[in-house]
C-alpha cells in the first residue's frame, strides 16, 4: 500500500517528535502551574516570562546533576529499563493520524459490471489519491492500527518492572510489583472497551475508525459506557493519580524510581506524559471523532486543514487538561480497591457492553438502544456496587492487608 | 510503485506489505538513539567533570529510610500476584480471539455471501465463547483470587 518516500518520512518522525518531547515539557510545567492554582499557590513563576522558561531550565537540571549508580544495582537492567520505557512509550505514537486523514482504500469488490481489470485499476487510483490525502501519520494506512498501539504501549511495564527489580531496593520492588499488577489488570478492560466500536467501524485502523464517525456520529453517542471503561483504564495505564500507586509518595518514597537520579529519572517521569498524549489523542479519535466537527469540516484547501488542525488540537488538549484536573479531584486508591474495580466491575461492564452491542448489530437495531443499555448498565452496576461497599464496612476489620 | 494487489472474496484489496512497516522501524531507531545518546551523554558529563560526584558509602547504600537497609531486596512477595499474571493470560488470549472475530465480523470489507452463510452461526458461537469465558470468571470470582485481603 505504502509509496515509501524516505525523506519526507524522516523530516515528519524528527518534527513529530520534537513536537512531542516539547509537549511533554510543557506539560509538566502545566501540571505545576494546574497544581498551585488548585491549591491556592502561584507555581513557577522565576524563569523567564511567566516561568515559561522553567522547563528549559528543569531539563538542564536533569543533564547536570550527581549521577548516582548505587552499588547494589543490576548494572545492565538498571541502564536499561528507562530506555524501553521512554522507547516503547514514543513508539506507540506512530500509528496516531495526529491532523486531517482519510481512511484507507477498502476492498474493490469484482462484480458483472465491474471486471477484475477494472477492478484493480480502481482500487490502484483509490490506493493513489490515498496517498495524495495522507500526509499526517507516521505509519499511515497501517491495517493493525491500535492493536499496535496497545501491544507496544504495554511494554512500558518492562521498563517499570526491570527499572524496579535492578535496583535492589525494597521500595523499588514493592513500586514495580504494584505496578506491573495494575498495568496487567487494566490491559483486559482497556482491551475489551473498545471491542464495541471496532464492531461498528469493521476496523482497528483510526483512520478508518474516524470515518465511520464521521459519517455516523461520534462514538461517545453510542459507546458513553465503552468511553467511560477506556479512559479508566487508560488512566490506570499511565499511573495517573487516582491509580499512582506505584509512586505512591507517602507510602512507597519514589515507588519503581526511588534509586535513580540525573537524566535517567528524567526520562522515567517522561514516560507518563507521553503516554499521556498518546491517549488523549486516542479519545478524542475513537470517541470524539478526531478532526470532526459539524458543520466544521466541510471547508477545502489548507484553511480546512487549519480549522481540522484546529478541532483536533482543542479536543487532545481538552483531554490533557482533564487529566490534570482530575488529579486534584479524586483522591487515591487503596491496593484491594484498584484490583476490585479492574476485575469485578470493569471486565464484567465491557463484557455487558459487547454483548450487547454485537446483539444490536446482528438484529440490526437502531444504536441509539446502546445508549440506553449503557446507561442502565452503569447504573445498575453503580447499585450493586455501593450495596456491596455497605456489606465490607460491617465486617470486622481483623486480617492484615496484603502487599 | 504500488503494492501488489491481491484478490479476496472481498473483491481487489492491497496484499500485505513490510513497507508499511519501513516507517516504525525508522522511528524505533530514531528513539533508540535517542535514548542511547540521552544515557550516554549523561555519562558523559560526569566523566568530563561537569557534574558534582561525591559519592559515599552511605550514598551507595539503597534507600530505606534513612536507615541501614534490612536482609535483601529480593525478598518474597504475595502468591497474588502470581494470580493475578495467570488470570491475565487467560484473559488476554480471550481478547485476542476477540479481535479478528469484532474486525470481520459486521465490516463491510467481507463479502455479503460470508454474512448470509456464516454471520449468525458465527454470532451464537461467540456468545457460546463469551459464557464460557463467564463461568470461568465466575469460578474465579468464587475461588476468591480477586479478594486482596
Amino acid at each position: 500500500m505504502t509509496d515509501f518516500d524516505f525523506t519526507y518520512a524522516v523530516i515528519l518522525m524528527v518534527v513529530v517528535f520534537a513536537a512531542i518531547m516539547g509537549s511533554v515539557a510543557y506539560l509538566t510545567f502545566a501540571e505545576r502551574k494546574i497544581s498551585a492554582w488548585v491549591q491556592d499557590r502561584i507555581g513557577p513563576n522565576r524563569v523567564g516570562p511567566w516561568g515559561l522558561l522553567q522547563v528549559a531550565a528543569d531539563g538542564l537540571k536533569f543533564f547536570f546533576k550527581e549521577d548516582i549508580i548505587p552499588k547494589h544495582v543490576d548494572r545492565v537492567f538498571y541502564f536499561l529499563a528507562p530506555g524501553i520505557g521512554v522507547a516503547t512509550a514514543l513508539l506507540a505514537f506512530s500509528i496516531v493520524p495526529f491532523g486531517p486523514s482519510t481512511p484507507a482504500p477498502g476492498p474493490v469488490g469484482v462484480t458483472a459490471e465491474k471486471p477484475l481489470d477494472a477492478a484493480i485499476a480502481q482500487h490502484e487510483a483509490d490506493v493513489k489519491s490515498y496517498h495524495e490525502h495522507t500526509i499526517f501519520a507516521l505509519a499511515p494506512g497501517l491495517d493493525i492500527g491500535i492493536l499496535f498501539a496497545f501491544a507496544i504501549g504495554s511494554l512500558v511495564v518492562y521498563g517499570i518492572i526491570l527499572g524496579g527489580w535492578s535496583s535492589n531496593s525494597k521500595y523499588s520492588l514493592l513500586g514495580s510489583l504494584r505496578s506491573s499488577a495494575q498495568i496487567i489488570s487494566y490491559e483486559i478492560p482497556l482491551g475489551m472497551s473498545v471491542l464495541g466500536v471496532f464492531l461498528f467501524a469493521g476496523s482497528v485502523n483510526l483512520e478508518k475508525i474516524l470515518d465511520y464517525q464521521i459519517h455516523h456520529g461520534w462514538f461517545i453517542l453510542y459507546q458513553p459506557l465503552g468511553f467511560l471503561l477506556f479512559i479508566v483504564s487508560v488512566y490506570a495505564e499511565c499511573n495517573r493519580l487516582p491509580f499512582d500507586l506505584p509512586e505512591a509518595e507517602q507510602e512507597l518514597v519514589g515507588g519503581f524510581h526511588t534509586e535513580y537520579g540525573s537524566m535517567k529519572l528524567g526520562l522515567l517521569l517522561m514516560v507518563d506524559y507521553i503516554h499521556m498524549i498518546t491517549t488523549s489523542f486516542f479519545m478524542a479519535i475513537i470517541f470524539f471523532g478526531g478532526w470532526h466537527f459539524p458543520g466544521l469540516s466541510n471547508i477545502d484547501g489548507i484553511g480546512g486543514m487549519v480549522v481540522k488542525f484546529l478541532i483536533l488540537g482543542a479536543k487532545v488538549f481538552f483531554f490533557l487538561m482533564l487529566y490534570m484536573i482530575v488529579r486534584w479531584t479524586i483522591p487515591r486508591f487503596k491496593f484491594d480497591q484498584l484490583m476490585a474495580l479492574a476485575w469485578q466491575v470493569m471486565i464484567p461492564l465491557a463484557m455487558v457492553n459487547l454483548v450487547s452491542v454485537m446483539i444490536v448489530k446482528e438484529y440490526q437495531l437502531t444504536p441509539w438502544i446502546l445508549t440506553v443499555t449503557s446507561i442502565v448498565t452503569f447504573l445498575a452496576a453503580a447499585v450493586i456496587s455501593t450495596r456491596e461497599k455497605l456489606t465490607v464496612i460491617q465486617r470486622p476489620v481483623n486480617a492484615a492487608h496484603s502487599a | 510503485m504500488f503494492a501488489d494487489a491481491v484478490r479476496t472474496s472481498a473483491g481487489v484489496e492491497s496484499a500485505f506489505q513490510l513497507a508499511d512497516y519501513y516507517p516504525i522501524f525508522l522511528f524505533l531507531g530514531l528513539l533508540v538513539a535517542f535514548v542511547l545518546g540521552t544515557l550516554f551523554s549523561s555519562q558523559l558529563f560526569h566523566r568530563l567533570g561537569l557534574k558534582p560526584f561525591s559519592a559515599t558509602a552511605v550514598k551507595l547504600m539503597p534507600y530505606e529510610s534513612g536507615m541501614d537497609p534490612i536482609g535483601s531486596a529480593r525478598m518474597q512477595f504475595d502468591v497474588k500476584f502470581y494470580l493475578i499474571a495467570i488470570l491475565f493470560l487467560v484473559f488476554d488470549v480471550e481478547l485476542l480471539f476477540l479481535y479478528p472475530w469484532a474486525v470481520v465480523a459486521y465490516s463491510d470489507a467481507a463479502s455479503p455471501a460470508w454474512h448470509e452463510n456464516f454471520g449468525r452461526l458465527v454470532f451464537w458461537e461467540v456468545l457460546v465463547f463469551l459464557v464460557s469465558l463467564a463461568v470461568g470468571y465466575v469460578y474465579a470470582w468464587r475461588k476468591g483470587v480477586f479478594e486482596w485481603r
